[in-house]
């Protein structure tokens, strides 16, 4: 199956295809023996009864699909490079930044701005040069994933986002392909392997997406980097042992880990759902969809972009650098969480932090509303007093313009609340490269 | 007949409810669904997310629906909304 059709070709010998080509490796061959240096070099995991001569060489013949060469994708493929799988398909679309390092640590300082999959590839050689390492430097999407799934015996799934997560199911489920999936964020880490031995599927677990605004990513809630470290780890666990032919614990179960309790719970799940839209009896999803329609949000955007706001309720970087250099009077108001405003900050913001105005919390409220009272000149008691609203990224504070338009206190007088878009990683960005950016 | 349960909220149900454990008093027995708007009743921001949580009791999962549980004091009940970072 691998291999067949015209756009199929073998990976340079450097292994560095060309960025818009996706070469379809041929399958490995299932070898009948180890070498003296392959029984050298294995010889802590030969000894093993569980994995064996027999189990090395199923590895050797396994292809592991990588979906993200992120905080779970570097110790996940570390892993399996180190233990000798057969080959490694790396995919992502993304390149090194220095807010990565904390966590993804197949990366180097000296690869910054290249291409993660080739930045893993290289690391990898490194570890064990005898494993093929395919980097994919290309976003998955419903014209690829089908094909690339096919190609690979087992699929980790290390994304970042929800559409990919569901596309990488469909496509598993698709080419009957094991998915072992994991996933972290903050202080948090999940582990199931789907579509295994009679086991459910991500859909038929969770057969809707989450609104996308509900939906936290690793720059916006934080993660510390060896929460993805711990589960990239046991996913490679589970890669291993599928490989090997010692099966998983996991097919019908999920695994939580709480890194602040220093727990692990095993939650026994559901069998496949035989309504499932993808992997019950009468499935209504037999190709692949769009994820991102789907979802209603983007699997490359770091950052969702919000969009509340008419155009005359918000005021760019450079309109509000301007504001500053006339001197006129406003106030800044910082509806960031306090941590952040720990990070940075601009030197005229009071702070306000959004969950504080979306509980109306009393204290915030009016401490706010006599900053803005204090801050407006008696002359221009008539004209709306110009409140200006500052977040990060310019998402939150569409919503506190939102909340802070609806504001009536008494003596609070006229005033006119926009946003600041882009928020203050624009500033970084456009008007002082000395500000920090996080 | 009631007993104490105690409720574990994971990633964003923890942010939605405001805690990340607490025992609450239910009845014993019950549906599925009734033990998720006993849940609801406490933290209304909850309804939002009914469609995308693994609920589990005593580490298992339960469909929401008409199945009927039977909870003893000290049981565990868990709300798992999916993680998608990496």
């Amino acid at each position: 199956m691998a291999g067949a059709g015209p756009a199929a070709r073998l990976p340079e010998a450097d292994g560095l295809p060309a960025p818009e080509e996706n070469p379809i490796p041929p399958p490995l061959p299932l070898r009948t023996e180890l070498s003296r240096l392959e029984i050298q070099r294995y010889s802590r995991q030969l000894v093993l009864p569980e994995t064996g001569v027999r189990g090395q060489l199923r590895l050797s013949a396994c292809s592991v699909l990588v979906v993200g060469c992120g905080g779970l994708g570097c110790p996940l493929a570390q892993y399996l490079a180190a233990a000798g799988v057969g080959r490694l398909g790396l995919v992502d679309h993304d390149v090194v930044e220095l807010s990565n390092l904390h966590r993804q640590v197949l990366h180097r300082e000296s690869r910054l701005g290249t291409s993660k999959a080739r930045s893993a590839a290289a690391a990898l050689r490194e570890i064990n040069s005898a494993v093929q390492c395919v980097p994919y430097e290309l976003a998955l999407g419903r014209d690829t994933a089908l094909q690339l799934v096919r190609a690979y015996d087992v699929v980790a799934d290390c994304s970042d986002n929800v559409p990919t997560r569901y596309l990488v199911n469909d496509a598993c489920v698709l080419a009957g392909k094991p998915l072992v999936s994991a996933s972290a964020l903050r202080l948090e880490g999940q582990l199931a392997v789907y579509g295994y031995r009679g086991g459910p599927c991500y859909r038929c677990l969770f057969p809707k997406p989450p609104p996308p605004e509900t939906v936290t990513n690793c720059a916006d809630g934080g993660v510390l980097g060896v929460v993805p470290g711990i589960l990239g780890s046991l996913q490679a666990l589970e890669v291993l042992k599928i490989a090997t032919g010692m099966g998983t614990s996991f097919h019908q179960a999920m695994l939580i880990f709480d890194a602040l309790e220093g727990r692990f719970r095993h939650i026994k799940l559901r069998p496949r759902n035989p309504d499932c839209a993808v992997c019950g009896d009468n499935p209504s999803v037999t190709a692949l969809q769009d994820y991102e329609q789907f979802c209603g949000s983007s699997a490359t955007d770091k950052c969702r972009m919000l969009c509340l706001l008419s155009s005359d309720e918000r005021v760019s970087v450079e309109e509000y650098k301007q504001i500053l250099d006339d001197k006129v009077h406003h106030v800044l108001v910082d509806v960031r969480p306090l941590v952040e405003v720990d990070i940075c900050r601009l030197p005229q913001a009071v702070f306000a932090p959004l969950s504080k105005l979306q509980e109306k919390d009393e204290g915030c409220l009016k401490s706010l509303v006599q900053r803005i009272c204090e801050a407006r000149q008696p002359s221009s008691e008539n004209k709306a007093f110009p409140v200006y609203v500052v977040c990060k990224l310019g998402n939150d504070s569409q919503k506190a313009v939102k909340i802070l338009q609806g504001l009536s206190y008494q003596g609070l007088g006229l005033i006119s609340v926009k946003d600041i878009k882009g928020g203050l990683m624009a500033w970084a960005n456009k008007i002082n490269p000395e500000f920090p950016q996080y | 007949m009631t007993c104490e349960v105690i409720v574990l909220y994971f990633a964003r149900s923890a942010d939605l409810a405001g805690v990340r454990t607490e025992t609450i008093s239910v009845p014993q027995q019950l549906t599925s669904l009734q033990l998720w708007d006993e849940i609801v009743k406490r933290h209304s921001r909850l309804a939002a997310i009914q469609d995308q949580v693994v609920f589990a009791v005593r580490q298992e999962y339960v469909l929401l629906g008409d199945q009927l549980l039977v909870l003893h004091t000290g049981d565990e009940i868990a709300i798992i909304p999916p993680v998608s970072g990496g």
